[in-house]
């Protein structure tokens, strides 16, 4: 892919790229002569491909850790926190010792994501919600937090109790 | 106005570059392996898996090093039928350290990496709807990285599990271009037969990938209490005739096979005297020919079984 800027005839550069926000990812390319930018929008189906096939936009001057791919990818995988279950963003290898993997960052970096996870943002789950929650079989979880939060989201709720779940059980096949 | 091919590059993120570095830690890593043999069939149920593990400890056995990928993804079995589904992959930079037999088996799967029995393969994405656009390539990218990314060390053998379908060995093949060859497995139904040839087909017409044979797995099974050989299926008990190629060996079958599967001890180790081991142990001295260029086997193209 590449981009031309009409008014100087001179191939843009690549400048900058956002971590995804909804699954979709922001990259900025400069002009290097008249300095304009535009945005390139990728959909959540293509930054999804951008990851399946492990490029990084901008490219990287890392050495590839080994399987960075497999691991920051797949959800259900072992030593997994339930932390990095529910974030699509961040890597699945935090340490059974409670520190973060010496690979987090790479791997992070690698899909020019920020290495430092931040709160997501959404409503909030109290203790018996989150207790449920924990009852969902690991690998539907995932999918169930975000419908749930999904749901809360859209009829108002800024916190997610057990009357919120049980509302919403309705609208998926696991019990919880 | 400039033209795509004026421009010079892709605008800094260097795809081909990055993609190039890929394919060159996969061929760093393949320095070290003599042969590499894709056990394949197209069809479901015939017992490939059975069969590497059992093929994987004969050729452990007769002396030579070898390293398993569990190439079924989604379905991975090959570390329970091994034994080592307990094991604890260790990262370090230079690679993943396998898992690794009492035999000195050496072997990478899906499984080692699943959390839960009964967690399926699910990839991080921010929806899984429309899932398919996109899973297959995170499969093959997952297939490159267990190949790449294992610390396999000097290998005589790389066996690679594929799972059911004709467009596996493709995918296989754009990975590894100078495969060493592929085994066919078969079971003497026409069934399964005709699913076969068309993997057939592909590796021999298509891809031009050396058949090193086909192995008819559950040839016939001996009765226990009289002796006899007898067919399980319905099919001509001679496969070179349906496929034209070399028969490497026709296994038959035995529950015990079942069982050393489900108890994690393979079945050659275990029962060596068994006919069914004895007739796995020569589809592994077939193997080992076939690679060291033995008229027996190489450019003879169809022996009888």
């Amino acid at each position: 892919m590449k981009f031309l800027c009409t008014d100087c005839d001179t191939a843009m550069k690549f400048k900058d790229v956002t971590r995804p926000e909804q699954g979709s990812v922001t990259a900025l390319f400069e002009c290097p002569d008249c300095f304009t930018e535009i945005a390139m929008y990728l959909n959540p189906s293509e930054t999804q491909m951008l990851k399946s096939l492990d490029l990084k936009l901008g490219g990287t001057n890392e050495a590839a850790q080994p399987m960075q791919l497999v691991r920051s990818q797949l959800e259900t995988a072992k030593g997994e926190s339930m932390s990095n279950l529910f974030s699509s963003e961040t890597s699945s290898d935090e340490t059974t010792e409670g520190g973060k993997c010496p690979f987090t960052g790479v791997i992070s970096e690698a899909f020019q994501e920020d290495a430092t996870p931040i709160e997501p943002e959404g409503p909030t789950w109290t203790a018996e919600a989150l207790e449920r929650l924990d009852r969902i079989p690991a690998f539907v979880r995932p999918m169930a937090k975000m419908g749930i939060e999904s749901f809360a989201k859209d009829n108002g709720h800024d916190e997610i109790t057990g009357e919120v779940m049980d509302a919403a059980r309705g609208n998926f096949p696991a019990q919880f | 106005m400039k033209s795509y091919t004026d421009l010079p590059s892709d605008a800094g993120s260097n795809i081909i570059g990055q993609v190039t570095a890929q394919a060159t830690r996969l061929q760093k890593r393949l320095a070290s392996v003599k042969q590499t043999v894709a056990i394949m069939s197209g069809k479901g149920g015939v017992g490939k898996s059975s069969l590497t593990a059992n093929l994987a400890t004969a050729l452990t056995v007769k002396g030579n090093t070898v390293g398993v990928v569990d190439a079924d993804i989604n379905g991975p079995t090959l570390a329970k039928m091994m034994g080592v589904r307990n094991a604890t992959l260790e990262y370090t930079p230079a690679g993943v350290k396998p898992a690794m037999t009492a035999l000195g088996t050496k072997l990478i799967s899906m499984d080692l990496l699943l959390a839960e029995d009964d967690a399926p393969v699910l990839w991080n994405a921010h929806s899984q709807k429309d899932a398919f656009t996109w899973r297959s390539t995170m499969e093959v990218g997952a297939l490159r990285e267990f190949i790449a990314d294992t610390e396999w060390g000097n290998l005589d053998y790389l066996l690679l599990d594929l799972p059911p379908g004709t467009d596996r060995l493709p995918n296989v093949v754009e990975l590894i271009p100078n495969l060493g060859g592929i085994v066919v497995v078969t079971i003497p139904s026409e069934v399964s037969q005709l699913i076969v040839k068309k993997s057939v087909t592909m590796a021999r017409d298509i891809l031009k990938v050396p058949i090193i044979g086909v192995v008819e797995n559950m040839a016939f099974y001996v009765c226990q209490h009289c002796g006899e050989e007898e067919p399980l299926f319905s099919a001509d008990k001679t496969p070179h005739k349906a496929f034209q190629q070399t028969v490497l060996g026709s296994i038959p079958f035995d529950p015990k096979l079942a069982r050393s599967n489900d108890n994690g001890t393979p079945y050659v180790d275990r029962y060596p005297d068994a006919p069914a081991s004895q007739a796995l142990m020569q589809v592994a001295e077939k193997i080992q020919d076939f690679f060291s260029d033995s008229p027996l086997i190489r450019g003879v193209g169809g022996l009888p079984s």
